[in-house]
């Protein structure tokens, strides 16, 4: 018997025309992986919502969704809420307690298992995690990763035989996130769980479901084994630009047989129907050589006098009217160096300069005025009032003078946009005190493909304006195609610094996919682009 | 043998609470010696020579408190010399000392308390009473170090989108209103995640249950006991009226009798009572070390 059974599920939400859920029926076998993709707002998270009896959204609900044979509505209280597990995309809100045991104990707690009880499976729980080093922290200090890492963990406690998960990598950077994703694949292969989960970053995800589900506007128009279904997606670019690379590659170029989907399976693909010489793209990086935007002169910092030093000698700087992209794994600094460059925290040595002047001179805060702004990584913490009309308003922002377009977003509340919404409306904000340098901390972070390609548009429209961008970033992918100059963040300093096409070429690991699938079949294809542009100089797929 | 704050939480709750309960309410100049004396080993041996602002407020305290009652009360038989109009008397001067000695000694206590009960033990105490209440306590817990932490982060970006645009107070003032008008609606967005995750692991489904974590040994019964029996031996000297004491018009101490003399005996013992047991501790890790 399969696990779920979706029948004609239909879903308005009360005060909407349009159903977010409309038609949808599919079967979830047991033990199986399954993968549902599609841009914000196609309606995933609601659909899986409505898999979890506890927090259904309220509205018009049509069909039915049998869970291992019984209609979820008629399923007892208790059963139901251990029987299906659900993690969900925030770290922070979704945990419950102070105590990561306490964490890992609740959804037990609240079952009414005996205390004994509760002891062995948190322990077991917690030894299958690797959980046990932190067990007695407190759930505030822990990282991003760990946090979701606990969430998991205090779902599985419970023993459910259904795990869904609504994009529970997107706050996540990309270590933690495949530390993520390796769990649940460890779940499901050595423990059969049967696994729903929703995610944009499916380079990791693709190669390891059993299946692809993809929304669009509400219906299922995809729903099959992931070669079958990526191949099938050529017409549709926007939902293939999501893709792992190897497949976007393979569906562009036309490629005939079965679609790769590793990194693997794509050199080979690459190695076989490759045939001409051409190795190399003429790129001409053409450096922008302006004035110093922005300066660092061996800068040291430290959050308190016995801590370790997190910038050591920080040396680097922006040249005006540039893209200045700085990559680097957790916890190097990167964040601390925008924080320095923005003056909220003091260096105890060294010198940063803005446009020549150094901080120290920008007397009474007129660094803020007309030169430099930074754009947080939670871009919540920019908004301050109930809707994004009073919120430009407040700052006296036109919207109509940005370089893009948000009209439509005017009256909702900053809080309920979309990840790329928010994106976009926090810059909208920013960009009203018309800053030279803007500064921005991952500004990638938990959006879906098409949000980041229109971020992209943003950024570079901003650069023939005349502004200078500084952006701190995990996503390789991004920088690629982005960027004016790459740096590599190492160690509170900076250890390589050069055009996105020679520093991703150069790098063997943290590079971009295709950059790591065309390493020695081709000396520079950095983007798919680049990629796709050689094979086709070198005649296209045979 | 295990260190005092080891113990269960119980146990540890229940002698802080005799200490400073009879402290409270008796007012017998030498159990209030013995209260104040083993206030400051307590939290001494603990803490060792640092602390030291807590001992300078705790010594100002003391003195201000053992001035302000000769002072203010004029009670009492023997005039030691007149201030200003105003009577001195040598009953108050001894009142205000030994109710110095008596707030000053449950301070003490207290700053120790505080040092032990850690949240963790303070849970498992609320959840022996009620497992909702317990919760509640937890997620209070969190959420107090949550908000602080977003404040700061709103502050710092609005800082450096140029919200604060004067340097001058109002302006800082002004920022700051807004900075927690939009931190009420965080917490509140924050709360229907928080409670969509509380009901997805079967909040409210029926009856909670409380995990346990610390468990009674041989040795917390032992200390509970040993609690109890010198506390109740204090008690009934201090019931019988065996520890009256006097001050105004003139000091007059009931005679303590055989029960008096145990009770102060017990109240020096009970406040003692971990001190043994850590220089226990300490011997006996001396002589597994020696053995090595």
């Amino acid at each position: 018997m399969e696990t779920l059974d979706v029948r004609d599920l239909t879903f308005t939400y009360p005060l909407c025309n349009a159903p977010a859920v409309s038609n949808v029926s599919f079967k979830v076998e047991k033990g199986t992986f399954n993968v549902l993709c599609g841009a914000t707002g196609s309606g995933k998270s609601t659909l899986l919502r409505l898999l979890k009896r506890e927090i259904a959204p309220l509205g018009e609900k049509n069909g039915q969704v049998f869970f291992c044979g019984t209609d979820i509505d008629s399923l007892d209280d208790r059963k139901a809420a251990a029987s299906i597990g659900f993690v969900m995309q925030q770290p922070e809100q979704q945990i419950v307690t102070d105590k990561v045991w306490h964490e890992l104990a609740f959804g037990l707690e609240n079952l009414g298992i005996a205390s004994a009880e509760i002891s062995r499976r948190t322990a077991e729980v917690a030894s299958f995690f690797g959980i046990g080093p932190w067990y007695e922290k407190e759930t505030s200090e822990l990282s991003g990763g760990q946090k979701q890492l606990l969430s998991l963990a205090s779902v599985l406690a419970m023993q459910p035989e259904l795990l869904i998960l609504d994009e529970p990598t997107a706050q996540l950077d990309p270590i933690a996130a495949s530390e993520f994703i390796s769990a649940l694949k460890k779940l499901n292969s050595e423990l059969g769980l049967t696994i729903i989960l929703a995610e944009h970053r499916l380079e990791e995800v693709v190669p390891i479901c059993d299946r692809l589900l993809v929304m669009e506007k509400g219906s299922l128009i995809a729903d099959g084994q992931p070669r079958q279904v990526i191949a099938g997606l050529a017409s549709k670019p926007e939902i293939l630009c999501g893709m792992p690379a190897a497949s976007r590659l393979f569906t562009q170029l036309g490629g005939k047989g079965e679609c790769p989907l590793t990194i693997r399976e794509g050199r080979e693909f690459l190695e076989k129907t490759i045939s001409g010489q051409i190795q190399r793209l003429n790129r001409a990086e053409t450096l922008v050589a302006g004035d110093k935007a922005l300066e660092f002169n061996s800068v040291f910092f430290r959050y308190s006098k016995s801590s370790p030093d997190v910038l050591c000698g920080l040396d680097f700087s922006v040249n005006t009217g540039e893209i200045f992209c700085i990559l680097g794994g957790n916890g190097s600094g990167k964040t601390t160096s925008l924080a320095a460059a923005a003056g909220l925290i003091k260096p105890y040595a060294g010198t940063i300069k803005v446009f020549g002047k150094k901080l120290k001179e920008y007397k009474n805060r007129s660094l803020y005025r007309n030169c430099l702004a930074m754009l947080p990584q939670d871009v919540q913490t920019v908004f301050l009032k109930n809707t994004l009309r009073e919120e430009l308003s407040d700052v006296s922002c036109d919207p109509k003078s940005l370089p893009y377009d948000i009209t439509h977003l005017l009256d909702k509340h900053p809080y309920d946009l979309s990840g790329g919404e928010q994106q976009l409306a926090a810059m909208a904000k920013v960009l009203a005190a018309h800053p030279k340098l803007l500064l921005l901390d991952e500004p990638t972070k938990g959006l879906d493909p098409a949000s980041k390609s229109k971020i992209i548009e943003v950024i570079k429209r901003l650069k023939e304006n005349g502004v200078t961008v500084c952006i701190v970033t995990h996503d390789v992918e991004f920088a690629a195609s982005c960027a004016d100059r790459c740096a590599m963040f190492f160690a509170g300093r900076i250890v390589s610094i050069a055009p996105p096409n020679s520093f991703f070429s150069a790098n063997t690991f943290y590079t971009t996919a295709i950059s790591r699938m065309t390493r020695g079949i081709f000396q520079n294809a950095v983007t798919i682009d680049d990629a796709l542009e050689l094979c086709q100089r070198n005649g296209g797929c045979s | 043998m295990r260190s005092f704050s080891d113990y269960h939480p119980i146990v540890i709750a229940v002698w802080f609470f005799s200490v400073t309960g009879v402290a409270m309410f008796c007012n017998h100049p030498p159990l209030m010696a013995i209260a104040l004396c083993g206030g400051v080993l307590f939290f001494g041996v603990r803490n060792g020579l640092s602390h030291g602002r807590t001992h300078l407020y705790f010594g100002l305290l003391f003195t201000v408190l053992a001035l302000a009652n000769p002072l203010i009360s004029h009670n009492g038989k023997t005039v030691l010399f007149v201030l200003d109009h105003n009577p001195i008397t040598l009953e108050a001067v001894l009142y205000g000392l030994n109710s110095a000695a008596m707030i000053v000694g449950v301070l003490y206590f207290f700053r120790s308390f505080s040092q032990i009960m850690t949240s963790e033990k303070l849970l498992c105490i609320t959840g022996a009473l009620s497992p909702k209440l317990s919760l509640v306590l937890s997620m209070a817990l969190r959420s107090v170090p949550m908000f602080g932490k977003q404040s700061r982060k709103i502050a710092d970006s609005q800082k450096a989108m140029g919200l604060f645009s004067e340097d001058n107070i109002i302006d800082d003032i002004r920022g700051r209103m807004r900075i927690f008008s939009i931190l009420i609606t965080w917490a509140l967005e924050n709360g229907i995640v928080t409670a969509d995750s509380m009901a997805a692991r079967g909040y409210g489904t029926g009856r909670r249950t409380q995990m346990r974590r610390a468990s009674f040994f041989a040795a917390d019964w032992l200390f509970l006991g040993l609690t109890l029996g010198l506390v109740g031996l204090c008690s009934a000297a201090v019931g019988a009226g065996r520890l009256k004491f006097e001050f105004y018009p003139q000091l007059r101490a009931a005679s303590p009798g055989f029960l008096g003399i145990a009770g102060i005996f017990a109240y020096a013992v009970l406040v003692m009572l971990p001190l043994i047991n850590e220089t226990g501790v300490k011997l006996k890790w001396k002589r597994l070390m020696s053995e090595i």
